[in-house]
């Protein structure tokens, strides 16, 4: 059975607005974004996001709910996501290497079919909607493995089904031009200006622990179960060049240094953590203050 | 009009007084989220009961009661659910998504509750599976004890405790993390799913740092919001004061009507149509419309001892002093105040419909209002209303 982390990064997108409200910030970049929940909330509230990361799933959810402005999957769309499909030739053993590892025949015969179908679709921002509808079915099943008799069985189209419908909720404009791009941080720090830019760094090393639901659903995206994250993080500026504790200081003040034209710079830590990370942010910025609702939600908001 | 000054009133501590403002947001929160009247009280109850069979600790269980009690106040005012709002469907559905983290900067504004009550209140909606709102929060992201407050939510909006059961069960994986749902089950099988009333923690308050007056103005701006109505309390708490002040209200009636005046609006939440834009202020058409809207401002504040002087004067709004209203109460039957608090409002209504429409009838509102002395209203109210108008004129 695999690991499923309990520390989990909490990022609270309605505690950033009131931060970006407090200094009369419009728009925000951010290059770690993870799943982009959080843009999606910033955005519905008018804010302009852009947002970055390395890993490619990430990238299609941003287009689902942060840069689509319209775009939903109806009745008739979805029912094509979550069944197979009469007359087309599935792949049903793509994912047969998980197969009473992590997940049963069923299950992984489904997480062909529903690859084949995504992938299928028409849009981009349908895309990014059914790959983040997928992805709760997939934590779903592996929460389930854990705790089997806790969970209620539902079948999978079904639960499919539901989650899916679910994400088309979320979609909204803030008639605003809204971006994610597939890239390294300082890319897309330059890549973009913004009143503000949000860093919420991953621990150092952290795509060698990185949550399996995280990895594994990449993984899945890519056809591939042998996939890991070291791929993807290989050449870049928190890859394996940041495993050593200088080198990782290096990296976060070159972040720090490339956020210069930035009038302000939100970096989200942990009580923990914070020792680490203020004496860099002091030393790029001038006026610094430290906001700590709780230990595990600890903001460094500099200002120029 | 200064709210809390009666130096006769039975002396209570300020967290008693504190706490029984705290327990009207409650009740105004739920009005205005369109939950069942007491779900606040009962959420407070069942998130404390929750807590203590879990093993929490009592500064814990002290932490969820004030944020049971408060968890629907950042619905008061919501842009998708307040009055007139323009919003789509779709539209009004995300603007709800905000009352956890509106709710939120109420409690956070208010410093003599337990510093964890703001964050429990933000985070209450949120899901395991990420699918909540307002942040979208998932699995261990969301704090142990907002789990337990939906816990407790689930408890306080069903009718059954099986039912409860069922709900948490079928929740599990999805809504509510696998090991709170186990949580949950434990707790129905030591208490049987029965939620005991429990004594408000009033050690856990520090009413010195939070004055109850401006809360209970806060109260006030927020129902004015919701019901698209900014200003009105303080218009007609203003033409109130001036009446208790010219006919010589004693000081105990004044402090109850001025926390009626803050509050009598509570009972139009949830009204598509305020009461005056459906009927005349003056016409016997409106009394039943009116005589609903006060009892449902005076149920609010049921068992809330600082407010219960304030909840008579609330009930009698819609009577008529020649005894025809509801409820047929008459003459000085009728609590003076609840004769200012009537005048006041229908003063207000024919004042903001006088300034906005051009009329062919321009007799000016208090002396349409004063047509009415003796049979709508107190005459000894009405004269004292002309004078304060003319006065202010």
């Amino acid at each position: 059975m695999i690991e499923l982390h309990e520390r989990t990064r909490r990022i609270s997108p309605s505690r950033l607005h009131e931060i970006l409200a407090a200094n009369d910030a419009r728009s925000l970049v951010d290059p770690f974004m993870g799943l982009p929940t959080h843009l999606n909330y910033l955005k519905r509230h008018g804010i302009a996001v852009h947002g970055g990361d390395l890993l490619e799933w990430f990238v299609r959810v941003g287009e689902g709910i942060v840069v689509n402005d319209q775009t939903i999957l109806r009745d008739s769309e979805v029912a094509e996501i979550v069944e197979m499909l009469p007359g087309r030739i599935y792949p049903l053993d793509a994912f047969k290497a998980w197969e009473g590892v992590f997940f049963s025949e069923e299950q992984c015969m489904y997480l062909g079919v529903w690859l084949d179908n995504v992938r299928n679709l028409r849009s981009d921002g349908q895309t990014g909607l059914a790959i983040l509808g997928l992805w709760r079915v997939f934590c779903y099943w592996l929460q389930k493995s854990h705790a089997p008799d806790d969970m209620p069985d539902v079948p999978p189209s079904e639960l499919a089904w539901t989650y899916i419908r679910q994400t088309e909720s979320w979609v909204a404009t803030n008639l605003r031009h809204n971006t994610v791009r597939s890239a390294d941080v300082l890319t897309t720090i330059s890549a973009q200006a913004a009143d503000a830019l949000f860093i919420a760094p991953p621990a150092r090393n952290s795509f060698r622990t990185a949550d399996a639901r995280i990895w594994m659903w990449e993984a899945w995206w890519q056809g591939n179960p042998y996939f890991t994250i070291e791929h993807a993080y290989r050449d870049s500026l928190f890859g394996a060049r940041s495993s050593d504790e200088q080198s990782y200081q290096r990296a976060i003040a070159s972040v720090l240094s490339a956020a210069a034209e930035y009038p302000l710079v939100v970096l989200q830590t942990t009580e923990r953590r914070l020792p680490e990370f203020e004496p860099l942010v002091r030393n790029a910025r001038g006026r610094v203050e430290i906001l700590a609702p709780d230990a595990n939600e600890v903001y460094i908001i500099a200002k120029r | 009009m200064t709210l809390f000054q009666d130096p006769d009133a039975v002396p209570r501590t300020a967290a008693s007084r504190l706490a029984d403002v705290l327990d009207a947001f409650g009740a105004v929160g739920d009005r205005a989220a369109g939950n069942a009247p007491g779900t606040a009280r009962r959420k407070a109850a069942a998130a404390v009961s929750i807590a203590r069979a879990t093993g929490r600790t009592e500064d814990d269980a002290n932490a969820l009661y004030f944020a049971g009690l408060l968890h629907a106040v950042g619905a008061i005012g919501n842009l998708g659910l307040r009055r007139g709002n323009a919003f789509s469907d779709r539209t009004a559905t995300m603007a709800r998504w905000d009352f956890p983290a509106d709710g939120a900067r109420v409690c956070a504004g208010i410093a003599a509750l337990p510093s964890p009550v703001a964050d429990l209140v933000r985070w209450q909606a949120e899901a395991w599976d990420g699918t909540g709102f307002p942040d979208q929060l998932r699995w261990h992201g969301i704090p142990a004890a907002a789990q337990l407050l939906q816990l407790a939510d689930i408890v306080a909006r069903t009718t059954e405790p099986d039912e409860a059961l069922v709900i948490v069960g079928g929740l599990a994986g999805r809504g509510i993390g696998p090991d709170h749902a186990n949580a949950f089950v434990r707790w129905f099988h030591l208490t049987g799913g029965e939620v005991e009333p429990v004594a408000v923690p009033l050690d856990a308050l520090r009413a010195d740092a939070t004055p109850p007056a401006p809360l209970v103005d806060l109260l006030a701006d927020r129902i004015d919001a919701h019901n698209a109505a900014e200003g009105r309390r303080l218009r007609i708490t203003r033409v109130a004061d001036a009446i208790a002040e010219r006919i010589g209200l004693a000081v105990a009636e004044r402090d109850a009507l001025a926390l009626a005046t803050r509050t009598f609006a509570a009972g139009e939440l949830g009204h598509a149509t305020a009461e005056h834009e459906m009927f005349d202020p003056l016409a016997r058409l409106g009394i039943a419309e009116r005589a609903e809207n006060a009892a449902a401002a005076a149920d609010l504040f049921d068992g809330n001892e600082t407010f219960a002087h304030a909840a008579e004067i609330l009930r009698a709004r819609a009577a008529w002093f020649d005894g025809t209203g509801e409820p047929s109460l008459l003459h000085d039957a009728i609590p003076k105040g609840a004769q200012i608090l009537a005048a006041a409002i229908a003063y207000d209504a024919l004042e903001s419909h006088h300034r906005t429409q051009i009329r062919e009838d321009r007799t000016a509102p208090a002396d349409r209002l004063d047509t009415a002395a003796g049979t709508q209203f107190d005459p000894a109210v009405a004269r004292a209303l002309l004078d304060v108008t003319k006065a202010h004129a």
